[in-house]
Order: structure tokens, then sequence, then C-alpha cells
């Protein structure tokens, strides 16, 4: 992230015209032929270098970068509510000093997992290739795959920390299903928990050019009395590309924590 | 690597595959130039595998801890580095818990080019103005921008290496600077400083085979720029899967695998 911001205000401005005039001519096109090339069919493209796109609050517990999936507390159960309470996050509205977190990926530098990166301030990169869907992470190198080649859930795989996803196409929604999380890794970045029995749906749409939403229902009976349900805003960066940014980077990386926790100007 | 077979959904995939990549051999590119689909010749996607030949040793396993078989030209710098490198592989390997291995214990990345002596797979994926190689092992992630952007230098120093390149006919030509010394080139402690300097040449030699021709450039480390031929194997039932290197059993298991005297 450290270099994306040079020079934005005014090359959006400019992509933001040609995004409108792609936009409208894209949507006079049909799709002329099927094919195996994510491409072939725009409806079912979803690449692009994409940013969490919430509004910018002004305090800093409200950061365009929120913590949690939703605003809303989440249905927790008695496990999910002590797992919770024991949780020192650095972030949110009791955030502990970094020095007394607990959170998992603090000093240890272990995968966030999944859906938790999300959250993470940094880009996430979408590719397609043939029976693949796969998001790229610029938070340490993490990446999901989505396989939409019919395959099945497969138990033998998990407990995994970014979990194990298959797809399928529901006219232009790619919905997501994943499941085989292993439970070292919090739910978000409040510390929110969830059991192995975490299971995700997404529905994931790109709504038009620049903007793709996902909407994604959280269903855990160990951590959470019921489903709920959040839903996810990105925007497209057009000129934006992966940095290499690695949890190991200490420096980077608490400069990084240190600028978050500063009020927004 | 565990859950590579698919059966008959994929067997079907790779019929509609190998007819979709005919059809594409005989079309004439009709879209925009830097889209990867337009030119099947600069089409280097798919799930990769070392093909050196199968050794039979232990020191000469198929994975080869090393560039090449003879040593490299090093430098007085580099001979004292390697000297004090306990690798766990080849000919002087240590225990593993008696190991300098910046990797273990720590989890730090292991850094390119290094990353293709892992014994497991490597994907490329391909996206306008970038080639994207996903190693399974620790989640790498190695971007090579082919947009024409230049080398910069307030990126580095970098695990992963500032990777740039560019198409000759079908070959790949990738350059790499702007890394950080904290890495082994190999698994066998052959040492890089930070003025590594690293040439791809890429190419797809036909559907199921790519090769890499690389040339390690470090003036610290070694007297004379020196070169090494990697073979890949196109695996089109393989997919990628979950590897952290935190997962310190499945860690170890490979490890231990590695180690075991082929059958």
């Amino acid at each position: 992230m450290r270099k994306h911001p040079l020079g934005m205000a005014l090359a959006l401005a400019f992509a933001m015209v040609l995004s409108f005039s792609a936009t409208a001519s894209a949507q006079t096109k049909q799709p002329s032929k099927a094919s195996k090339l994510p491409n072939a069919d725009s409806a079912h493209d979803l690449s692009g270098v994409w940013m969490l796109d919430r509004p910018r609050p002004l305090t800093v517990v409200e950061r365009f970068w929120m913590y949690e999936l939703n605003e809303e507390e989440p249905p927790m159960t008695a496990w999910g509510e002590a797992q919770y309470k024991a949780a020192k996050s650095s972030f949110g509205a009791n955030a502990y000093p970094l020095a007394e977190t607990n959170d998992p990926i603090y000093h240890t530098c272990t995968p966030p997992g999944y859906p938790r990166v999300i959250l993470h301030p940094f880009p996430m990169q979408v590719v397609q290739s043939p029976g693949e869907v796969i998001m790229l992470f610029e938070y340490d190198s993490v990446r999901h795959q989505i396989f939409t080649d019919g395959r099945k859930h497969d138990t033998a795989l998990g407990p995994l920390w970014m979990g194990d996803a298959i797809g399928h196409w529901e006219g232009d929604t790619l919905v997501a299903d994943t499941v085989n999380f292993n439970d070292k890794t919090w739910l978000d970045r409040v510390g929110h928990p969830h059991s192995e029995g975490l299971h995700l749906v997404e529905r994931i749409r790109r709504t038009n050019h620049f903007h793709l939403t996902d909407d994604i229902t959280v269903d855990d009976p160990k951590a959470y009395t019921k489903p709920w349900t959040a839903h996810l805003d990105f925007l497209l960066r057009p000129k934006w590309t992966l940095a290499e940014l690695f949890c190991e980077d200490q420096d980077t990386f608490d400069e990084i924590e240190n600028n978050e926790t500063k009020p927004a100007k | 690597m565990r859950n590579h077979l698919l059966g008959v959904a994929l067997a079907i995939a790779m019929v509609v595959c190998f007819s979709w990549a005919a059809s594409a051999q005989t079309k004439q590119p009709s879209v925009a130039p830097n889209d990867p689909s337009a030119n099947p010749a600069h089409d280097l996607s798919g799930v990769w595998f070392d093909d050196h030949p199968r050794l039979i040793t232990v020191q000469q396993r198929y994975w080869a801890y090393t560039f090449t078989p003879e040593a490299p030209p090093m430098t007085d710098w580099a001979q004292a580095k390697f000297n004090a490198a306990k690798s766990s592989f080849g000919p002087h390997a240590v225990p593993l818990v008696e190991t300098t291995d910046p990797l273990y214990h720590t989890c730090a990345p292991i850094g390119f080019p290094i990353a293709f002596l892992y014994p497991l797979p490597m994907q490329i994926v391909q996206a306008p103005g970038e080639v994207i190689m996903l190693f399974e092992w620790d989640s790498l992630r190695h971007q090579i921008f082919t947009d024409g952007r230049p080398h910069d230098t307030a990126l580095g120093p970098l695990w992963m290496g500032d990777s740039i390149g560019h198409w000759e006919g079908d070959t790949l030509v990738a350059d790499t600077v702007n890394f950080n010394d904290k890495t082994w080139l190999d698994r066998m402690g052959h040492p890089h400083s930070d003025a590594l300097h690293v040439v791809e040449r890429i190419r797809r030699i036909d559907h199921d085979h790519l090769v890499d021709d690389i040339t390690i450039e470090d003036p610290k480390a070694y007297t004379k720029p020196w070169t090494a031929h990697l073979p890949f194997v196109l695996k089109p039932k393989w997919t990628l899967a979950e590897q952290f290197c935190e997962d310190e059993q499945s860690f170890q298991t490979i490890d231990k695998d590695a180690a075991a005297p082929s059958k």
C-alpha cells in the first residue's frame, strides 16, 4: 500500500472517465461465444485489483478499513462470547496496545486466515484460470482459491488456514462455499472467534466494471447461535498492482499499524 | 500436493482443454495485444512441476537442492558464507535441529529463486501486463510485470525481488533485482547479496513442457555470472494445495520424506 496513493487523485479522475465509457460499451456488447477462457463471458470476469470500499468515517474506531465484517455484533453462543472476551485485539472499541495483544498473527506471523484477510487494509487481486477463481491478497502473500471445476469439498484437505472453497456460477454471481477451516485464526481483526465448523457462503458479483460485492454468510453453530450475513463492497483499482508485504518485515508492519491507529486527518 | 487427483471431472476438463488449445493455435489473435490469451505463444499458464531426471541417491533426489551439479564460482566472501551455512540437505547435511537454514524455526519467506527448488508445484497465471508465478510452498507469489514499467529501487529490498519482463518471440525474458540478503540462493546454503541480479529466459517448448534458463549475477558472491537450466513438466490434473510453513508437522513430514531413500 505504501506506493499506491501516489498521484491517485488525478489518475482516478481520469480512470473513472475511462471506466464509464468502458462500462457503457461492455453493456451493449453480447458475449459472442462460450469458451473455457475466463474472460470469454464478461459476466464471469471478476479479475482486477480490488480494494475494500467502505465509507471513510472520522473517528479512529471507525476507519474506512473496518476491523469487522459487520457493524452489528454477531449472535454469539456462550462459547463464542467467552472466546471473544479472552481475545485482546489491538483494534476496535476496546483496543489493547500492540505489546499486550494476543492476536494470533502478531509476534508469530501465522497466516491471517480467511475471511479475516479481507479486512486487512491492503488490496486483493482476482485472477481467473479455467476451473478456478483465485484471490491474491497483498497482505502476507496469502491466496484463496475457489475451484469452479465441479469438484466436491474434500475433508482430507483440512483443517486449513484459508479453507477449502468450491464455487459455481448462478447467472453473473459466483457462489462460493468454504469449509475445512482450522480454528487457529480469528474471524475478523477484533477477535470474533470461529471454530472448525465454520461454513462460509459468499455471493460474489461484479455489479459494474468498477464495483464488486461479496454477500457473505457466516455459519458456525459452535460460535454463533444462527447464521448471519455481511455485505462487502470492493472498488476496482485499475492502476494498482500488488506489492510485496510479508508479515516478517516487522518494521514496515509496525509502521503501518502505527499509521493505522493515528486519528484520521 | 496431497490432493491433486481429481478423477472423471478433470479428465473431461482435460479433453475440453486440449481441444481449446488446438483451436487456439489455429486462431489469429483478435483481441488486445496485452491479453495473455491473445497470443498462444505467450501462454505459460498451468500447474508446473520440476522435471529433472529422477536420481537414485539421497543426495541426488529428483528435486535437487541446488541449481547446477557443479559448484558455482564463489568469491571469498561467498565461500565463507557457504562454509558457515549448515544446510539440512546435500552432501554435508546436518540434522534439522542443527541447521542454520533461515527458513527453519522462523518460517521466514524463502525468497526467489530458491522457491523453484522445493518439491512442490508452481502455477503460472497471467493477467494483462503481468505473469504471476504462484508457489504451493508457503503461498509465495512472484509477479513479473510485462507492462513496460522499469525497476523501482524504492520497492526494495524484497524477499521475492522486483521483477520485470518482456517477450522476445515466444520467450519471456524476466529481469529481477532489489533483493534483500536474508535468504539463501538455494537449499544447500549458497549465498547471495542484495546485489543479486537474476535474468530468466522462460519458454514453453511444447504444450506440456516449460524451460527456464536462469542467469545468476552477483559480483559480491560470484566471480562471474553463471547459468542453470530448469525444466518443468505440466501437471494438468493438479491444483495447488495449501502448504504454509507454520504447519510444522506436515513440514517435518515432508522433510522426513525428502530425506528417506527413494523406493
